[in-house]
């Protein structure tokens, strides 16, 4: 890629001092997207339309359309609609939306408010992770300004428009950021995914059309409609176009959340803009989009991009684009044991397939691990892989299975080098 | 009407049904643990796989597109689904583990995956022979297990309330009796605590779990993880004949199985009847089994000397009654009927006491106001309220029955617990000359001069009308000193009874209780009274009493067999009042 990063400049996260702050936040532009939307002719349509056009793959994980979902909603029938904001991001790896909350939380506000206003929503949830108070406490601050500027509330900029926004805090469940437990969970109730269909665009959050956006999705929007569709289709990958807020954590120089377009190279990411691996040693690993995402070998990542149809092509996926270095020193059994044991701790337990077998496959790892595995507990957790794959209501299941899957395909031999002879078959 | 293929077999269907309850509406077989017809499917067990696909259709013409051989062209959804919450669409074809090797795998996985943290503890499970996941397993899981490391650990023997135990570690998170609590009884006393692996079923800290309807949590738990704690080690399931009757603890007519060994009731479970409990029966239903075997009177007794009850014989018994009723006229004897007690009994006694010339029979209703709720309890504590009222005999007040019992010489009572239940003091019962005829030992019996045992509904075939004018019989269950399991053609056929010898039966001597049916008590006083009565058996009663009284017209055994009880005509569905 010829793309010079290093002239690029950051619009979700912008260097801007003091950004979080609506005053500066709407001396610098802020709001004006709103503006445009609730003043001119905008109407709900055009709004999707741009959207559409535009082309944002929600950052979430899924990299579903953004704009072809809003349209999912059917025609208001007077009743409720909402919107829900998803911020519980508890992926391993990822850590990009606590960015937004903290440096330019009312950019992701103001698209809330216009996805809200496209979709004819009555109120807006955001749900952020317990284990982030912090930014629930920062989040909370910037609604109030907002609402203090009247761009929240009741006939908002004298529009007619009216919407409610709400924080609600999660108490640390993973699974609470898969969509409809999510939703359960801001209904009060215990999270378990729910069984679709219904789809939550018919019946979401307390029976009521209900659509689910990830953060960064979210704050994409005002960006799409100041300056236009075609901008923010020819930011990066021609099929996966945008600005994205790349985590890279792991053995690297310097970890942090950098905002790029999206499709770039790999390889630039952890040896440019990453600073290069830690102590000069060889790359041996890469999960690019948090630990769901089967694990990619060091030494096939050249030419490798970060947009969905290269990480496709590659074996992997995009996910939430929070990339986890690992060196030559990297006990990959033991890696794959803590992803395990990770997904074992936070099966909901509702569906039989995950809850028996995400601990079926973290204590054949913890034996493997121990130096008691023989080389059939691979194949018999190859075989589980296939039992729990979707096998189950929500892709926690999946999630589980992938990272074991596809480690012990691509690091088989060191699986291997752990493993004792078997003595006897299994049964 | 629209259609759908499963295993390659045409079905038609009409509305929206969901797969797997079609399924088995249509006797065919799919397993399943979390589904139950009366609540939402959550579709958590992962048990029910098939392989669906729809046809595809053309967009324009909406015509069916077809391949080369002129057969439809089918559509497979990408993954295995789940019959409880399929909703069914015209066209579909579905495979199930019969004709798919896919589906069967499937449902081989999950089976093998809900077994690794499950205990395996059927020889000391309460569960074991009625169980679900033992039944299923052996039908479609997996021969072995893969499973050599560690097994969860989780609670045992929690008293989640007074009546049921759980032991998590059985239990496999199908979240039936959670809801249960939420969808059918409505009281929201169980949740799912913890997560993942660790995951079962508990109440609020501190909180207990007295739903007056908890023990339906047990039936319908697909494993032993929830018992009850009044059956849990009592007997093994296989050991029981179960016979089917009615709950008459209530004016519900709950329809009941009485499960009986070594001629003692040991439990009742409810029996699914879709016009009166569907599959529920309240708790309180479900603890009258003691009656039927605790507290029993065997052999008449008779007040000899001074206040003291003393056992006496048949003969002396029926010798009594009748010269007390020859030294007074009819007009001075009370006749008092129950509806504790069924249309035959009270039947019968009206009869007899009719011919020997006694106008004008009495019952007194056992009515608790502010008792029932709007789904099985009801405010008439008596199982057969209508079917005495419907007899001719007339309901009357605590006031008028002392001051009837006052004026009488001689009192004949049909088993109905005055003193206990509040209506009378034992002092009424004092002067007159009183008759009981009754199954069970109690403050009533013991104040009367003469008790005379008769059959409760546990031995014998009779009717009641319940509280919506349903006609529905029990039948015998249990053995009397008079009566034989091979012998008695009412008594049900359990497997026992097929297959296995007496020894199986485990038929003991001690437990049977020397009494009679009230009918034949009634054919003996008669014949000493010099009566022109006669009386078959209960089945021949009650064709009796369906010719001869127009509120039974029509009324069988046979067709109240056939059809689960009858309504019967010109009977409203409100309840009865004082």
């Amino acid at each position: 890629m010829s793309f010079d990063w290093k002239s690029y400049t950051p619009v979700i996260i912008p260097d801007i001092p003091n950004l979080h702050e609506i005053d500066v936040y709407t001396k610098n532009g802020g709001y004006d997207s709103l503006k445009k939307v609730l003043s001119n002719d905008w109407d709900s349509e055009k709004v999707i339309n741009e959207v559409k056009a535009a082309n944002i793959r929600g950052r979430g994980g899924a990299g579903f359309n953004a704009g072809l979902k809003w349209s999912f909603m059917p025609k208001p029938d007077g009743g409720p609609r909402y919107l829900a904001c998803n911020g519980d991001e508890s992926e391993p790896g990822t850590f990009k939306d606590r960015k937004i909350f903290e440096y330019n939380p009312h950019l992701f506000i103001e698209g809330a408010l216009i996805a809200a206003y496209a979709m004819q929503c009555s109120a807006i949830y955001v749900y952020i992770r317990g284990e982030y108070y912090s930014w629930i406490k920062m989040m909370e601050k910037a609604l109030k300004d907002a609402y203090d500027k009247g761009f929240i509330g009741k006939n908002i900029l004298g529009s007619g428009f009216d919407v409610e926004f709400h924080v609600t805090g999660g108490a640390g469940a993973y699974i609470c950021g898969e969509e409809t437990s999510m939703l359960e969970s801001l209904e009060g109730k215990r999270g378990y995914p729910r069984v679709k269909p219904p789809f939550p665009a018919q019946k979401g959050l307390w029976g009521r059309p209900t659509t689910i956006n990830n953060i960064e999705t979210l704050a994409c929007v005002p960006l799409v409609i100041k300056n236009g569709a075609d901008w923010f289709s020819g930011i990066g990958a021609e099929t996966h176009p945008g600005p994205v807020l790349y985590g890279i954590s792991g053995h690297v120089n310097r970890p942090g959340v950098y905002e790029l377009p999206t499709g770039m190279p790999v390889l630039t990411l952890i040896e440019e803009v990453a600073g290069g691996m830690r102590n000069g040693k060889k790359l041996k690993g890469l999960i690019p989009g948090g630990s769901s995402t089967p694990i990619l070998r060091g030494d096939t990542l050249e030419g490798v991009n970060m947009d969905a149809d290269s990480l496709r092509e590659a074996g992997s996926m995009m996910g939430t684009a929070g990339m986890i270095v690992m060196d030559e020193d990297t006990d990959m059994v033991e890696m794959l044991w803590r992803i395990s044991h990770f997904y074992h701790h936070e099966s909901c337990g509702q569906c039989t397939p995950c809850r028996e077998g995400t601990g079926w496959l973290e204590k054949i790892l913890l034996k493997i691990r121990n130096g008691d595995g023989e080389i059939r507990d691979l194949e018999l957790l190859i075989d589980l892989c296939s039992q729990m794959e979707g096998r189950t209501i929500c892709a926690l299941a999946d999630a589980a299975a992938w990272p074991v899957r596809y480690t012990i395909d691509r690091f088989r031999d060191e699986f291997e080098a752990r493993c004792k002879k078997s003595t006897y078959a299994l049964a | 009407m629209p259609e759908i293929f499963i295993d390659g077999k045409r079905y038609e269907f009409e509305g929206k049904p969901k797969l797997l309850q079609f399924i088995l509406d249509n006797g065919k077989e799919v397993p399943f643990f979390c589904y139950h017809p009366e609540m939402s499917a959550p579709a958590n067990c992962r048990q029910c796989y098939v392989k669906v696909g729809t046809p595809v259709q053309n967009r324009e013409t909406g015509e069916y597109e077809l391949d080369e051989n002129g057969e439809r062209v089918i559509r497979w959804f990408p993954k295995m689904q789940t019959s409880c919450s399929m909703e069914m669409t015209d066209g579909m074809v579905v495979h199930t583990q019969e004709t798919s090797e896919e589906v069967a795998r499937a449902q081989k996985d999950t089976m093998e995956l809900i077994l690794i943290n499950h205990p395996l503890d059927c020889p000391i499970c309460d569960q074991a022979g009625e169980c679900p996941l033992q039944i299923q397993t052996y039908k479609y899981g997996p021969e072995g297990s893969r499973f050599e490391v560690k097994k969860v650990h989780k609670p045992k023997r929690v008293e989640l309330g007074p009546r049921v135990t759980l032991d998590a570690e059985r239990c496999i998170n199908c979240t039936r009796c959670v809801r249960f609590t939420e969808e059918i009884s409505e009281t929201y006393q169980l949740t799912i605590a913890s997560r993942g692996d660790k995951n079962y079923p508990i109440t609020a800290p501190g909180m207990e779990f007295d739903d007056p309807y908890s023990l339906n949590t047990v039936d319908i738990c697909p494993v032993g993880a929830l018992t009850s704690t009044d059956f849990r080690f009592k007997a093994r399931v296989w050991e029981m004949n179960q016979t089917p009757s009615i709950d008459i603890t209530g004016g519900k007519g709950t329809n009941v199985d009485l499960w009986t060994r070594d001629n003692l009731v040991l439990r009742l479970t409810p029996r699914y009847n879709e016009n009166v409990n569907t599959h529920w029966m309240p708790d309180e239903a479900r603890m009258a089994y003691t009656k039927f075997n605790e507290n029993r009177i065997s052999r008449p007794s008779i007040k000899a000397d001074g206040d003291n009850q003393i056992k006496t014989s048949w003969n002396n018994a029926i010798e009594t009654f009748a010269e007390k009723l020859e030294a007074v006229k009819p007009a001075d004897v009370l006749v008092l009927g129950s509806a504790h007690a069924s249309v035959e009994e009270n039947y019968a006694l009206m009869k007899t006491f009719s011919t020997w010339g006694v106008n004008d029979f009495y019952f007194s209703p056992d009515v608790k106001e502010g008792f029932g709720d709007d789904f099985l309890l009801t405010d008439d504590q008596a199982p057969n309220t209508k079917g005495v009222k419907a007899l001719g005999f007339s309901e009357t007040s605590a006031e008028d029955l002392k001051a009837a019992i006052k004026s009488a010489k001689v009192v004949v009572l049909l088993n109905d617990e005055l003193v206990d239940r509040g209506v009378l003091d034992s002092e009424d019962l004092k002067k007159p000359y009183v008759i009981s005829l009754a199954t069970n030992e109690t403050e009533t019996s013991k104040s009367t001069d003469l008790v005379i045992p008769i059959t409760c509904i546990a031995e014998h075939a009779a009717s009641y009308v319940n509280v919506e004018g349903r006609i529905q019989r029990s039948l015998p269950a249990k053995e009397t000193k008079y009566t034989h399991r091979k012998l008695d053609l009412e008594m049900s056929e359990g497997r026992l009874d097929r297959y296995g010898t007496n020894f199986d039966n485990w038929v003991n001597e001690d437990n049977k209780v020397d009494c009679t049916p009230t009918w034949e008590l009634m054919n003996n006083l008669g014949k000493r009274l010099g009566l022109s009565i006669q009386f078959g058996t209960s089945r021949e009663i009650m064709d009796e009493i369906a010719s001869s009284n127009s509120s039974f017209e029509g009324v069988s055994y046979e067709k109240m067999d056939d059809e689960n009880g009858i309504q019967l005509t010109g009977m409203n569905k409100e309840e009865v009042s004082a």
